[in-house]
């Protein structure tokens, strides 16, 4: 009988700890329930979103294919059989399962769910409010910015703006392309009134999005629903708050001393530290666009097109600081480039060079410039001609002529006319050579609406109602089987 | 239900106070083998007071008085009537009264006799398993038990192998659990197959309901040698030693065909004359070997009448056929086991492992997609730079030379204690405690070096790992066995609580001041390139058992079983499963009706039904959503890091244990005098809330599948094994099992009418539907090839299609071809696996022969889908499509597009029929080596996988590592399965 008792404690002890036995929680991990409790971890969850810029869906051959490549900018580059997927987006003949789509549809909206985190628990944290609500205003333009990208990519989409469901995974539909456009308008406005000023942030935290670069993209938004007396109100006030210049010679713009300098307005910090951490703070962007052969830095993707090269006036020093060609001495002032037999008539991404750092190729420091003055003073220009304002228009168009042209007084004459057609002709042409290789090409023929004009006049197989949008990613529509509507034609 | 309480009232009910007069002990043995008997029936005459042998044959009871006398039965040998006269310690010999055998199988927390059994239960005696030389558990039960799969380990040493009990009865791990020696683990290829007793395998509700929430995918109960009490202890000591080499090569195109196909691709004379290149480089012979393997075993066992032991220590080492691998594995066993007295046993069996890998990396896929054009080096002696083809792949020979300083070291000490109190005459009490500590230190060292610009190291870097895991579980039973009469009972009631917790950390540094190894440690590199990681994760289970097992006359059996478990991996509402199982079985061949049929010695029918859980999916966690950091930005003037953190995976708090209803009707039938035994078993399995990481939309924006309970699939089939056997002069057997199965989807969850998964160049391999089976593959037919622009421009067409191209099947009849027209292509998963074994002995000459296969099945070339850069080719576009050459199925050469698309061209049979193994073997005569004191001497030689009839192109159509059961049968570049010869001796002293 005792036994029986004994037996019977031990199976009591164990049974009564049972609870405390069974509940275990994730081991040297935290979990939903125990972040987005202090604003350490509010401005952690920002930092993750930043994070992903440097993706290989950001910052990739995904990401260039669907820029410059797709464009008229860039030809595939690299040798003639490598990432061919590419050559089908360089020639229009792609169908929804390449993997551009895929990847660019995947990296952004995993973007915009790590932005949903933050913009929904951010205000629940028990922290100073100024200091939350510009963490909320940084989640909310890198949310908006994803979404800018996406909808002159692919038109409509589905907006998500907090974690899904169960029951809803399936099911999303196409909002239209107006309600995102609102939606994008919403989440900026947002940051105009809550972000600081360039200025105003500590030094240690510059390269946050600013008030300034989420009126930048707003106003790119205005101008794209021609709302040109918005987008005109935007661009001076961020022209007028004294926060930006240019810089005066172009072809320092893209050096590791300027990152983050006068003229940037909006940019991913990017740093190769030692190759134990590779990946860490590092982007794949130098690398895919790097030298081929001899120097070999990298896989020489995204070959600046004959087009482009045609497009620079006689002289434009814009057009070497650009590009770099065989034979040229490379910007650290030595390695001269040499012909690679495997590559047919090379030509790579100056503006994605640099210098040798730590860590293997893959381990690319160079800043991803997303939005610069120039670019604003651009948009500037555009949206007075548009609004028949050519003295301002002149005036901002020339401002950044007068940069590229330096002291050399005999090339990049001043634009003078006045004609409302001829000026948007060179306020054009401007955008294209000033902001040549920095993917906003395919953005700005999109705005412009002369996507087909352009392509076809190269030769390419561009379907008219069919190649302005991307299709959504097979995969996609498979999985969304029925909600999700293919774009016009594919 | 309050568990607690209801166990308590149980533990309460079932005792009693009984007075004791005279104990006594002994054990059973049977005449002819001097084995002990295992479940032998001792009854005080007169009363219903009786007990069972334990696995020694001991037994011990209390009677009514010294001079009682008592009565020990067991199947197929005399009964015995023993007048106890004072005696307190009887050993009971008995005598065989027939050549049928009645098997004692173990089964989950006990032991049962085979004729008593209302589940279907396999066993594999330790003989059989010795016969043959193997290098691990799952290679020892290839093809030997109806409705057990077991695909051959990889080729590649020391790596499991997959084994399925009754098909794949789930969307994620099918695999079984094992329960060595009581202690419950996921696999067994740390296991010296030597030391193996006997093998069990619970393939139905009845079986295996026992083992509750991780029951569903069968059980494999594995028992260790133990000693027995025999006069004098036995050693014995077995080697064997073998060659292996690939048992087969992928036909791919050689140096003159690749540049042909080369030009045709690029559409002009690139290679101006490939007939002068030849054979070139056959790069599956570079990376491959042939390899050694060597095994050699020592065992002491023996006992007394209060002890047992059994010693055994065990060397093996496997060479890799691929270059710079190997495994080397020494096992050192003791199982003890000690009658302390009449009422207590303890005991103990431990076994020690400790393992050493070298791991050169697998370069198998490399070494497929490397051109044949290519050389290893090139004239300067340099490794060959295969960027010139845009190769996304590195040279896998310099892969071989570089980064192979890999090696990896385990060490495991899995066993068990436990102690068995009897008492009140029908009681015992077990407490049993099961541990499996094991860790694995990883060193990899890569040197400087480059190839190309893509194949490289510019720094070189020791990474060094070290990570062990600790389970547990402490199972307390108590069993109750009482029989009256005609009537025999057996209660259990148990109680367990198992924990498993893992840990492991990392470091690494760079920059070493040299590749000595004695420089190779951490310490010698640069600390400010210092790295470390680690993690850990944990979890638990309680579980509540109840089992009865009640029989009439031995002819009528009745079996209920319930296991209660409480997860740690789902959340308080979920936790709790409950197994219930009910079996019956009637000895038909008992009943008078059937006693003139001389010829029927058995003939037993039997029944069952149950529910039965699993749990195994991958994530300990998945009702938590976890945050991830190592998201930085950088920021600041300086560039600096910040942390960045946050939850990027989804969870799924409501996820519940995935179930499965099983029935089994089973019949047994034994013939002739035993000559001719079979079994054949019915089953269904219906398997529902099937927990998976079903594929979900990218717009969902997470970086993972959710866990989520999906679907109901159905898994129907037969088991049958058929044996024949006749002793005599020439002793000669012949078996067979045939498992024929269907496998279907009955339910999707989430409103869901279809999954996609395995995506291969963006479109889904295989969709997942109501009335097919599970991961089905999907895509376009293809009907032949377009042989000019009109019939192209005739359509329907993809799009973009020239001449020689596929031509994809309307299926739709919509005159378009697109998405719409993808249909079902087969299914991976076989229709019927077989196995046959023969095997003949005379004049001490034996020889035995083992064959296998299956049926059915369709296999996914992937590897030939996957073509980032011009990679080789196989052999077949050899005879692509020209405009000379037209009246060929193969299509133009192209490297991408639409002849890459997810299509039937893809797909290949996966049916093959295999010799496993053949053996002859010479045991010699006893007269010859009594006079060494030698008992027992077999030289044998045996060869493995020496001959295999497929159609498949690839090395093997099986695929060891199956994952999701959404992606099964795909060729994605596995490793090569070897063939090899041993010779081999056993001896006995």
């Amino acid at each position: 009988m005792k036994i029986i008792i004994y037996i019977s404690t031990l199976v009591f002890l164990f049974a009564s700890c049972s609870k405390d036995f069974l509940d275990r929680k994730p081991l040297g991990q935290l979990t939903a329930d125990t972040f987005f409790q202090t604003a350490e971890q509010a401005e952690q969850s920002v930092n993750a979103i930043y994070a992903n810029f440097r993706s290989w869906e950001f910052c990739g051959l995904p990401y260039l294919g669907a820029t410059d490549i797709i464009s008229d900018d860039a030809d595939k580059g690299s040798s003639e059989n490598d990432g061919l997927f590419l050559r089908q987006i360089d020639e229009f003949n792609f169908d929804p399962t390449n993997e551009v789509f895929s990847a660019t549809w995947r990296g952004h909206y995993n973007t915009i769910a790590r932005a949903n985190q933050s913009i929904v628990n951010i205000p629940n944290v028990d922290m100073d409010a100024e200091y939350r609500n510009r963490l909320e205003g940084e989640a909310r333009f890198l949310r908006a910015f994803c979404y800018f990208r996406m909808v002159q990519w692919f038109g409509e989409l589905p907006i998500i703006d907090r974690q899904l469901k169960e029951e809803e995974y399936f099911t999303q539909t196409r909002n239209s392309v107006q309600e995102v456009y609102d939606f994008i308008e919403r989440d900026l406005l947002f940051s105009i009134k809550h972000l600081p000023l360039k200025s105003k942030y500590a030094s240690n935290d510059l390269g946050r999005a600013t008030r300034g670069a989420a009126q930048g993209i707003l106003a790119k938004l205005y101008l794209l629903q021609n709302k040109n007396i918005e987008a005109l109100t935007l661009c001076e006030d961020v022209i007028n708050s004294v926060q930006y210049d240019l810089i005066p010679q172009y072809n320092l713009i893209f050096t590791q001393a300027n990152e983050n300098g006068i003229e940037s307005i909006f940019e991913i910090g990017a740093v190769a530290l030692q190759a134990a951490v590779v990946g860490s703070g590092a982007t794949p962007f130098n690398m895919v666009q790097g030298v081929r052969g001899n120097p070999n830095l990298g896989w020489g993707f995204n070959r600046p097109s004959d087009d482009l090269v045609a497009t620079y006036e006689p002289g434009d020093p814009r057009r070497q600081a650009t590009i770099i060609y065989v034979g040229e001495v490379l910007p650290d002032g030595v390695t001269i480039v040499q012909d690679n037999p495997e590559v047919f008539n090379e030509r790579f991404n100056q503006k994605a060079w640099v210098p040798s750092h730590a860590g293997l190729q893959d381990n690319g420091p160079g800043n991803i410039r997303l939005l610069r003055y120039a670019d604003v003073l651009l948009l500037a220009a555009e949206a007075a001609n548009e609004t028949t304002q050519s003295t301002k228009a002149l005036k901002y168009l020339n401002m950044v002529r007068a940069r590229a042209r330096g002291t050399n007084t005999f090339i990049l004459k001043d634009i003078t006319t006045t004609d409302q057609s001829l000026l948007r002709q060179a306020i054009r042409k401007e955008r294209r050579v000033e902001l040549g290789m920095e993917q906003h090409r395919w953005f700005d023929l999109h705005r412009w609406g002369i996507q087909a004009e352009v392509m076809e006049k190269l030769g390419k197989p561009f379907v008219s109602n069919k190649h302005e949008l991307m299709p959504l990613p097979q995969t996609e529509i498979d999985l969304a089987d029925g909600f999700l509507i293919q774009n016009k034609g594919y | 239900m309050n568990l607690k309480s209801l166990f308590l009232t149980i533990l309460l009910f079932t005792s009693f106070f009984s007075i004791a007069q005279h104990a006594i002990e002994g054990r059973v043995t049977a005449d002819d083998s001097n084995e002990p008997l295992i479940g032998a029936t001792i009854v005080e005459a007169g009363t219903s007071n009786g007990t069972i042998t334990d696995i020694d044959g001991g037994f011990s009871l209390t009677v009514g008085s010294d001079q009682a006398s008592i009565v020990v039965t067991y199947v197929g040998y005399e009964e015995q009537t023993i007048l106890i006269n004072g005696l307190t310690n009887l050993d009971v010999i008995l005598i065989e009264n027939s050549t049928l055998l009645d098997q004692i199988v173990v089964v989950g927390y006990g032991v049962q006799k085979k004729s008593d059994l209302t589940g279907a239960v396999s066993s594999l005696k330790g003989e059989e398993i010795a016969r043959i030389p193997t290098p691990n558990f799952a290679q020892a039960i290839q093809g030997k038990i109806a409705g057990v799969y077991a695909s051959p380990p990889s080729g590649k040493p020391g790596e499991s192998a997959v084994i399925r009990i009754r098909g794949t009865g789930t969307l994620n791990n099918s695999n079984p659990l094992y329960v060595i020696d009581g202690m419950i683990t996921y696999d067994a290829d740390f296991l010296n197959p030597q030391d193996i007793e006997s093998v069990e395998v619970l393939k139905d509700a009845s079986a295996s309901a026992i083992y509750g929430s991780r029951g569903a995918n069968g059980v494999i109960i594995i028992t260790t040698k133990s000693g027995s009490a025999k006069k004098d202890g036995e050693i014995t000591f077995s080697a064997f030693s073998g060659q292996q080499e690939a048992a087969r090569f992928i036909s791919l195109l050689d140096a003159s065909e690749f540049a042909r196909a080369y030009n045709q691709f690029k559409n002009k004379n690139f290679y101006s004359n490939p007939d002068s290149l030849g054979v070139g480089t056959d790069w599956q012979r570079e990376v491959l070997t042939t390899a050694q393997m060597y095994n050699a075993q020592l065992g002491i066992s023996g006992g007394s009448s209060s002890m047992t032991y059994s010693l055994s220590g065990n060397y093996f080492k496997q060479e890799g056929i691929l270059k710079n691998t190997d495994y080397a594995r020494a096992t050192l066993r003791l199982n003890t086991q000690f009658k302390v007295n009449n009422w207590l046993t303890i005991g103990n069996n431990a076994a020690y492992s400790n393992s050493k890998s070298h791991n050169g990396p697998n370069v198998v896929t490399s070494a497929y997609r490397m051109p044949s054009v290519l050389s290893v080096r090139d004239t300067l002696g340099n490794f060959t730079d295969p960027t010139f083809f845009g190769l996304a792949v590195g040279n896998p020979a310099a892969d071989q030379f570089y980064k192979s300083n890999n090696y990896s070291k385990g060490n495991s000490l899995l066993g068990n204690l436990f102690g068995e109190i009897s008492f009140l005459k029908h009681f015992k009490f077990r407490s049993n405690y099961g541990y499996d500590i094991n860790s694995a230190d990883s060193k990899y060292f890569e040197p400087i070096f480059k190839v190309s610009s893509s194949q490289l190291n510019n720094n070189d870097r020791l990474s060094v790992s070290k990570g062990g895991n600790n389970n547990w579980i402490w199972e307390q039973s108590l069993t109750y066995l009482n029989s009256w009469g005609k009537h025999n009972v057996t209660g259990l009631v148990g109680y367990t609580a198992e924990e498993r917790t893992s840990e492991s950390l990392g470091a690494s540094r760079e920059n070493f001041p040299g590749t000595a190894d004695e420089l190779l440690y951490l310490s010698s590199g640069n600390d400010t390139t210092q790295m470390n990681f680690g993690g850990a994760s944990a979890e638990a289970l309680n579980s509540y058992l109840f089992r009865t097992n009640y029989s009439y006359d031995s002819k009528y059996l009745v079996t209920v079983s319930m296991r209660i478990d409480q997860s740690s991996r789902f959340t308080e509402a979920n936790r709790t499963g409950y197994f219930p199982s009910i079996g019956l079985g009637w000895n038909l061949g008992s009943e008078n009706f059937f006693q003139s049929i001389k010829q029927l010695d058995k003939l037993k029918v039997r029944a069952s039904y149950g529910i039965l859980g699993n749990q195994a999916i991958s994530n300990r966690y998945p009702t938590s959503a976890i945050v991830n950091g190592g998201l930085y930005a950088v920021l600041g003037t300086g560039e600096s890091i910040n942390q960045g953190a946050t939850i990027l995976s989804l969870s799924n708090p409501d996820l519940k244990w995935e179930s499965s209803k099983q029935t089994d009707i089973g019949v047994e039938i034994s013939l002739f005098g035993g000559k001719f035994t079979s079994e054949i078993d019915w089953y269904r399995r219906n398997t529902y809330d099937i927990i998976a990481d079903v594929p979900i939309p990218d717009y969902v924006g997470s970086q993972n599948d959710p866990f989520v309970n999906t679907a109901s699939v159905i898994n129907k089939g037969w088991d049958i094994t058929l044996g024949w056997r006749e002793s005599g002069k020439i002793t000669y057997s012949f078996g067979a099992n045939i498992s024929p199965i269907s496998n279907e989807v009955t339910k999707l969850a989430q409103g869901k009418t279809e999954i996609f998964s395995s995506f291969i160049n963006g479109e889904p391999a295989t969709r997942t539907v109501v009335g097919l089976p599970i991961g089905a593959f999907y895509g376009y037919q293809t009907d032949g090839l377009f042989q000019s622009a009109e019939e192209i421009a005739a359509g329907p067409s993809i799009g973009n299609e020239k001449p020689g191209d596929l031509k994809f099947v309307d299926t739709n009849l919509d005159d378009i071809i697109d998405g719409e027209d993808r249909v079902y292509l087969g299914s991976p998963i076989p229709t019927l696996t077989y196995g046959f074994n023969a095997s003949v002995e005379y004049k001490g000459i034996d020889v035995i022969v083992d064959f296998l296969g299956v049926t059915g099945n369709k296999v996914f070339n992937e590897k030939e889908t996957f073509r980032f850069g011009v990679y080789n080719w196989e052999k077949h576009v050899a005879d692509a499509w020209t405009p000379e050459n037209t009246n060929t199925e193969e299509p133009r050469v192209t490297n991408g597009g639409n002849n890459y698309r997810v299509s039937d061209h893809f797909i290949e049979d996966g049916s093959f029929f295999r010799l496993r193994n053949i053996s002859l073997g010479y045991t010699v005569p006893a007269k010859l080596i009594s006079r060494i004191k030698v008992k027992d001497l077999r030289f044998y030689i045996s060869g493995t996988n020496l001959w295999t009839k497929q159609t498949f192109s690839g090395y093997t159509p099986e695929f060891p590592n199956a994952g999701s059961s959404f992606s099964v049968g795909f060729d994605r570049g596995n490793y090569p399965i070897a063939k090899s010869i041993q010779f081999g001796l056993n001896t006995k002293f």
